[in-house]
């Protein structure tokens, strides 16, 4: 752990916190100038039964008869403390909501990465070892197969199959063992293929290399050959292209999990959007804002360590071509 | 050394007196298309070969066929027999067992030929778990004992490094480490030398050339220098356009070469041929001589540069002057300063302190517009033309480039100057429309120094143009590198670690060394009577083809084993 690379590191989590706020800023700024008067709609309504003085009194409580830039400003130094302020539905915290249900779609996405990675896994590696005629080049074909079909219509499919016809699991009972399996299964299968994508492509790649006939030369076997050699250098670009698919997870969740009939921040932002509940939109959006900014981050400090070529030079991280060029441009190359 | 019994090649009776390899009507097609033809040659038991022909002339096919390595899309036909077995017909599961321990292979780049995310260590355990030994204590004491047979300063440091850590020559060392350890009968070197230095280039072959005796290893040399090919092998086979040419006797063939083909290599080896372009060069250096002020004056320039809180001194109080219309060569191995001086000399980087001119503009100190001014006359011809050329460009768009930039006549003017310096480095106007992927290394080379030419530049900074060519082609470039000076009156600074080119070609040169100037002097001088024993070490590496019976037991050998330090 090297100077420079807390160095890297600070500089790092300073731009992912700046990233955040910015994101919180956008989507408060967005929120606010959009057409139409979401608060009064929802406290006017006839059924809700408020007179005038309790809307008053709420919208003061609420702050929203303030200036816009107060008001962001509260909500900045709200959000900053964790204080997420309150649903306008349920009048309950926000926070707390979202705490009951961040559970099962956490849940839901780190299944359904893991069925994405097994899956990539499986994919890439039988690309290498499925002989032509056996359908190599229909698992070639597999990813971008995964990617056009949207993940509602696999998970109605599966729902279908394993759930009415086969009856593994009952659609009644979202939270089962089973009924999560599947439903992880369809928020993975377009996720795994843009993970597939990277890892046949780069494991083509590794494998025309030099060093990888030069092994060979040493007697090592395709399988030995893959798992010892291959694998590393294809996977490590990996980690970047995960990082990136966390959005996918986090949409797809929102998805799958009204298909399943699952509660989870899916649900919640469905119905916080057909009541339109601001402040729990505001809290979601900044939230996934977050997740994805921070998943990232821990992505790009991961790489310096994974990959022994990359080198961090005035806090930045450098590939392996420009850190050797800068050395040759520099001074004594370290290769001729 | 290691104990006898590890000497015994696997899976081999070395009682047979028949040869070792024996090839047969070896043909080689990639997509149905043959690049190698009917080739066939022996390799005796214990003794070395030599595979010589300029790039796409199938040597490294040749190999690879060998070693069953071709990539996919690749059929080979034909016999090859190995110790009494058709390699060909062996199903792989038969042939693996013999690939590191019967038949060793040294690859052409060492830098890409370890994985770059795996430490040395783990792979050399690869090799040595092909000598069978079980205990893994005992593999590693063999692959240090092997690291420091084959020369390497720190074994235990080379085993704990990562590839991207070590030097080429360290790299190359290892790779060669790894091919004998386990003690093969056959080793396969495919240009084993081509990515290195002249002096580490030595080294390695010195070395090659030792344990191919010293363990009794029959070597396969594939190179493209008939010079390298002289000095090391018993026989040899040359081939073009994957088809054998010559073959015979190494002196017989080197010292009368029967084919027009293996004449031309020859002419074209500079170190067998140092006055060949004496003709060409001089006439230059009278018509210009004359008290003229000159071309370009580089005094006491000094640059550092800070690398990991350590301060290096990449170029070290460094002064020379080029007279007009001469080549100024800068010579010296990788990290002595060259590149950063050339640098210092373009206006890339500004020198600590030191001052540059050319024709009589001081480049130091300047603003990048100012500069502009200058690089108009003074030009750079980039290294590796396989990456200096934009391959989406057409070669006229490549070539315009420098006139449009520098917004030079009118358009049709400018169609004219394209033109002319098409015309001037010797390519038609029918290479107009094409892109680089389309031309050969020697014609996009040409291309490259057509680029620096339309702006009718004064000065051209020549950074090794030809150490990523063949010799032959090389040798076209050189030709045309002095028609123009002789025709232009050009002033070249040529860079290059090939001292046999440098002599001829350059007329005065700087011996660099660790980013100081060693000697400096005509290139008559240097070359006959170095002062520096670095200078003369250099000279000493330069492959003469001398050797070309090379004695079986040799009185006093030369210790190879000169460390190298971990870079």
């Amino acid at each position: 752990m090297s100077n420079a690379y807390l160095t890297y590191a600070a500089k790092r989590l300073g731009q992912a916190v700046v990233v955040i706020l910015l994101a919180y800023i956008f989507t408060f700024v967005v929120v606010s100038i959009l057409p139409g008067d979401p608060v009064t709609s929802v406290l006017r309504n006839p059924q809700n039964g408020f007179t005038e003085e309790e809307i008053a009194e709420i919208i003061a409580a609420q702050g929203l008869d303030k200036p816009i830039i107060v008001q962001l400003w509260n909500a900045l130094s709200g959000f900053l403390t964790g204080d997420l302020g309150m649903s306008m539905r349920s009048n309950r915290p926000v926070s707390t909501l979202i705490a009951e249900v961040l559970p099962s779609t956490l849940i839901l996405a780190s299944a359904g990465l893991a069925v994405a990675l097994v899956l990539a896994m499986l994919v890439a590696y039988g690309t290498r070892f499925v002989p032509k005629k056996y359908g190599q080049g229909l698992l070639r074909g597999f990813p971008s197969l995964f990617l056009s079909v949207p993940n509602f219509v696999i998970g109605l499919m599966l729902i279908h199959i394993f759930g009415f016809q086969l009856g593994l699991f009952r659609v009644i009972n979202p939270d089962s063992f089973w009924a999560t399996l599947f439903a992880a299964i369809a928020l993975g299968i377009p996720v795994s293929a843009q993970i597939a994508e990277v890892l046949i492509a780069n494991l083509d790649r590794e494998a025309e290399q030099e060093y990888a006939a030069v092994a060979r030369s040493r007697g090592i076997g395709q399988a030995r050959l893959f798992a010892t050699h291959l694998l590393k250098p294809a996977s490590l670009p990996v980690v970047t292209v995960v990082a990136l698919t966390i959005g996918e997870l986090l949409g797809g969740s929102l998805i799958t999990e009204t298909v399943f009939g699952r509660t989870g921040i899916g649900s919640l932002v469905q119905r916080s959007v057909s009541t339109q509940d601001l402040p729990v939109l505001q809290a979601v959006v900044s939230l996934g804002a977050v997740v994805f900014v921070l998943v990232n981050l821990i992505a790009d400090l991961l790489y310096p360590l994974l990959d022994p070529r990359v080198k961090i030079i005035g806090g930045r991280k450098r590939s392996p071509t420009t850190a050797d060029e800068t050395a040759i441009g520099a001074t004594k190359a370290v290769t001729p | 050394m290691a104990s006898q019994d590890r000497l015994t090649p696997t899976l081999l009776h070395p009682t047979t007196t028949a040869p070792l390899l024996k090839v047969r009507n070896l043909s080689v097609s990639y997509d149905r298309q043959e690049v190698v033809h009917d080739v066939g040659f022996e390799l005796g038991r214990g003794k070395s070969l030599a595979l010589i022909g300029e790039s796409g002339s199938g040597k490294s096919t040749i190999a690879r066929a060998l070693l069953r390595l071709l990539p996919g899309g690749a059929a080979a036909s034909g016999h090859v027999e190995f110790g009494g077995q058709d390699v060909l017909a062996l199903p792989e599961r038969r042939f693996r067992p013999l690939r590191g321990r019967a038949i060793g292979f040294v690859p052409q780049d060492p830098g890409n030929a370890l994985n770059p995310v795996r430490k040395i260590g783990v792979q050399a355990m690869e090799a040595a778990a092909l000598t069978g030994e079980t205990d893994a204590a005992i593999r590693k004491a063999l692959i240090l004992e092997t690291f420091a047979q084959v020369g390497l300063d720190n074994p235990q440091r080379v085993y704990d490094s990562y590839p991207h850590q070590l030097s080429g020559g360290m790299l190359q060392r290892v790779l060669i480490g790894l091919a004998v350890l386990p003690r093969p009968a056959l080793l396969v070197a495919d240009e084993p030398t081509s990515a290195l230095d002249v002096t580490i280039q030595k080294r390695i072959l010195d070395l090659l050339s030792r344990l191919q005796q010293d363990l009794d290893i029959s070597l396969l040399l594939i190179t493209h220098d008939l010079a390298i090919a002289a000095e090391r092998t018993d026989g040899l086979v040359v081939l073009k356009n994957g088809s054998v040419q010559e073959a015979g006797r190494t002196s017989a063939v080197f010292s009368s070469p029967a084919s027009a083909y293996a004449r031309k290599l020859h002419a074209d080896v500079p170190a067998l041929n140092p006055d060949r372009y004496v003709k060409l060069r001089d006439p230059s250096l009278h018509r210009h001589e004359g008290g003229q002020a000159p071309k370009i004056e580089v005094s006491a320039v000094t640059k550092t540069f800070a690398v990991d809180g350590k301060v290096l001194t990449a170029v070290d109080n460094v002064s020379f002057t080029v007279p007009a219309g001469t080549t100024h060569a800068l010579v010296g191995e990788s990290g002595s300063g060259k590149t950063t001086t050339i640098r210092l000399l373009l206006g890339l980087d500004e020198p600590d302190s030191g001052k540059i001119s050319v024709a009589g503009e001081r480049v130091s100190g300047r603003s990048q517009q100012s500069l502009r001014s200058v690089w108009r006359h003074l030009q750079l011809v980039y290294q590796n033309p396989f990456t200096s050329l934009d391959p989406t460009w057409t070669v006229e768009r490549l070539v315009r480039e420098p006139v449009d930039r520098f917004r030079i006549g009118t358009p049709l003017e400018r169609s004219e100057q394209v033109r002319e310096a098409l015309a001037n480095v010797g390519l038609g106007e029918h290479l107009l429309t094409r892109k680089p992927g389309a031309l050969s290394g020697g014609q996009r080379q040409r291309v490259a120094i057509a680029r620096s030419l339309v702006l009718k530049p004064d000065v051209i900074v020549l950074d090794e143009p030809t150490s990523a060519l063949d010799v032959s082609v090389q040798a076209d470039i050189v030709e045309v590198l002095l028609t123009l000076q002789a025709r232009l009156g050009l002033t070249y600074i040529f860079v290059s670690h090939d001292l046999a080119l440098v002599r001829q070609l350059a007329h005065t040169v700087s011996v660099m060394r660790r980013g100081s100037v060693v000697e400096q002097g005509s290139v008559a001088d240097i070359f006959e009577n170095p002062q520096h024993a670095y200078t003369a070490s250099l000279l000493e590496s330069i492959p003469s083809g001398i050797s070309a019976t090379r004695p079986l037991v040799q009185p006093k050998q030369r210790r190879v084993a000169r460390q190298e330090q971990i870079a």
